[in-house]
């Protein structure tokens, strides 16, 4: 038995081996009467590492916040584990957030406590384990992204990179099967970013975990992603979604090639020009 | 969905540990504390940990699991896991238990001495870093008199606006209560004496000298010296002060002096409705004791001068410039975080609030 079989194994039980880790359904979402996304379906399966790109403001990290039921949708209905998230009574919705572990773009950790106390927050308000054992999980969690070092430190002394992977510690803490990231590269230089694509690579190879990640860092998007899917903030839709190469290199739509060959508008080039 | 189940039983050749079911943090207390405690039992004895009938762990069942070989044990005593995924095998071995050996650093408590000594210095290093602050609000007050330009009189009004205009209310509610209570609390006295009518003289003085201003300062202090530290707070978080530094601005002039002009304009005049409204206020109770606003007009003319009135407004300006200059400065002074945010605004009610009642003395000794 492999993690990644047993973290298949536990949906099994549960009544959803076969459906994707979390399914998406004629979504549609927004602000007010503003809309961002309207009748957007995507699956996101076991194991795979899916990224939800689009140019500033297509709205990638409300997409974010709606499968972890932070807004309320439209229209549509998301499914985590086969189970909808909307239909939920307030303790299932509850129950299904905590098989979600979420990275926060700033890494969003509690100012007031170090880095081991932050790790080790969700099981001291969820589970019974002796304080030995809290900590001896939270420093392991710690060492798998590479941060044991830090423990002890408090999150107004770490840098960019510190902050988001204590973030993704955090995230992993209470054994969830789905962890989602918001820009884990954003502000990072190219060796930290590319030493935290690793750590998420490593993450899902070891642990099986099943990544959600928002980015428009491109670097990022080839050394992870298996599959991805592309906002765009005109039509308010899903414009393409598939490998980042095969899109990068065979789709018919323009506004998917010009973003992964880092064209600006024709406008603008003119204006340059 | 099966719970994980941890059973010891003993043979001759040591011990076994059977781990089975899902080991997850919600299910993993009961198991750890019972696999440990068979552990304990047989200090001496070798213990085999049969995995095989494990069906998921999640970290803290992997913690578990390392937690269990990673004890100092003898050499023939040692314990073994059997039967375990590979790839959990591999990632158990994965951590080193020389990296946990030392102890979880935690925070180490303060003696009282300790407390003692760190809060002293603390507050020796305060009152220098405000006696330079005040320095320098000094020159740019002196500044913003001599050479134009240097106020932006857009933001005083704005901020003269909302700490002003907008506290009115609440000023007129505690000053119109001040009076009342006065009034109510020495009348009741008075008229055991048969001195009913210098309760008057009483409500007048205190007003116009003390209550008015102190009041009014009190509530500003915990309207606007709080907002101003917590502003001021945010922008020094967001890197704002020092964008403003940046641009060859100095972060005293552009924050601090629109702030000490509004707060020194308005807490004058918020006394004055604040002296007003508490003297009607008593006006109104002494009706109560036979006392008509006739004989209660003629009776006030005769306590109180324009030096009491002078004086509490001279105060009122000194209170404005202290709560504007500490809520600058704690705001200046916020270090990392929104906690920094709040306890910068804590520390600028409180330090103002004291700062007043000192000040409120030294004006008694020197002029009484």
């Amino acid at each position: 038995m492999t993690q990644s079989q047993a973290r298949s194994d536990n949906v099994a039980m549960a009544g959803g081996a076969t459906s994707p880790a979390i399914s998406v359904r004629n979504l549609s979402m927004g602000y007010g009467a503003r809309v961002l996304l309207n009748d957007a379906s995507f699956d996101v399966r076991r194991g795979e590492i899916m990224v939800i790109l689009g140019g500033s403001g297509s709205g990638k990290s409300s997409l974010m916040k709606n499968i972890i039921g932070l807004y309320k949708p439209m229209a549509g209905d998301i499914l985590i584990n086969g189970d909808s998230l909307i239909t939920a009574s307030a303790d299932e919705k509850a129950q299904l957030q905590r098989k979600l572990g979420v990275m926060y773009q700033s890494g969003a950790l509690f100012g007031s406590l170090n880095v081991l106390e932050n790790v080790r927050f969700p099981l001291d308000q969820f589970t019974d384990l002796a304080l030995a054992d809290k900590n001896l999980t939270a420093r392991m969690l710690l060492r798998q992204v590479e941060m044991g070092y830090a423990e002890s430190l408090m999150p107004g002394e770490l840098s960019g990179g510190m902050l988001k992977r204590a973030g993704i510690a955090r995230a992993m803490a209470l054994g969830c099967d789905i962890l989602l990231l918001d820009e884990p590269s954003a502000g990072l230089d190219p060796i930290t970013a590319a030493n935290l694509d690793r750590t998420i690579l490593s993450l899902r190879k070891n642990l099986g975990f099943t990544f959600v990640v928002v980015t428009h860092e491109l670097q990022s998007i080839f050394a992870i992603a298996d599959r991805a899917i592309m906002l765009d903030p005109v039509s308010r839709s899903i414009i393409a979604q598939g490998k980042p190469a095969d899109l990068r290199d065979h789709s018919n739509d323009p506004r998917v090639r010009q973003f992964f060959n880092r064209q600006p508008d024709a406008r603008e080039q003119k204006a340059s020009n | 969905m099966s719970t994980a189940i941890a059973s010891g039983s003993g043979t001759d050749n040591g011990i076994s540990v059977v781990l089975e079911g899902r080991i997850t943090a919600y299910t993993a207390a009961p198991i750890w504390q019972s696999a440990i405690d068979t552990l304990t039992r047989n200090p001496n004895r070798p213990v085999v940990v049969d995995a095989s009938r494990l069906e998921y762990v999640d970290d803290v069942g992997i913690a578990l699991l390392f937690d269990l070989i990673r004890r100092d044990r003898p050499a023939d005593a040692k314990v073994e896991i059997r039967d375990l995924a590979p790839n959990l095998a591999a990632l158990v071995r994965g951590y080193d238990p020389k990296d946990f050996a030392a102890p979880t650093r935690g925070r180490r408590p303060m003696g009282m001495l300790e407390h003692v000594g760190r809060a002293t210095a603390q507050h020796i290093a305060y009152a220098k870093e405000m006696v330079g602050f005040l320095r320098a609000c000094a020159a740019a007050l002196r500044q913003a008199l001599t050479r134009r330009g240097i106020v932006n009189w857009g933001d005083v009004l704005d901020i003269a606006t909302e700490a002003g205009a907008n506290a009115v209310p609440i000023v007129l509610l505690i000053g119109f209560l001040m009076g009342v209570i006065i009034a109510f609390e020495i009348g009741l006295v008075a008229q055991q004496f048969g001195a009913v009518i210098f309760v008057v003289n009483g409500v007048g003085v205190a007003m116009l000298r003390e209550l008015g201003a102190l009041m009014t300062a009190i509530v500003f202090a915990g309207r606007t010296g709080a907002a101003f530290a917590a502003q001021i707070g945010t922008q020094k978080v967001n890197e704002e002060v020092n964008a403003i530094s940046t641009f060859g601005l100095n972060p005293i002039h552009f924050l601090v002096l629109p702030r000490l002009i509004a707060s020194m304009l308005v807490v004058p005049l918020l006394a004055v409705l604040a002296d007003i409204v508490g003297i009607f206020g008593g006006a109104l109770v002494m009706a109560t004791f036979d006392i008509g606003f006739r004989q209660f007009h003629n009776q006030l003319l005769g306590a109180v001068t324009a030096g009491d009135f002078v004086l509490g407004i001279v105060k009122a300006a000194v209170f404005g410039l202290t709560i504007a200059a500490v809520g600058c400065h704690r705001g200046l002074a916020t270090g990392a975080g929104a906690v920094s945010v709040g306890l910068s605004a804590t520390s600028a009610v409180v330090t103002s609030i004291v700062l007043i009642v000192v000040i409120d003395g030294l004006f008694a000794i020197f002029t009484s």
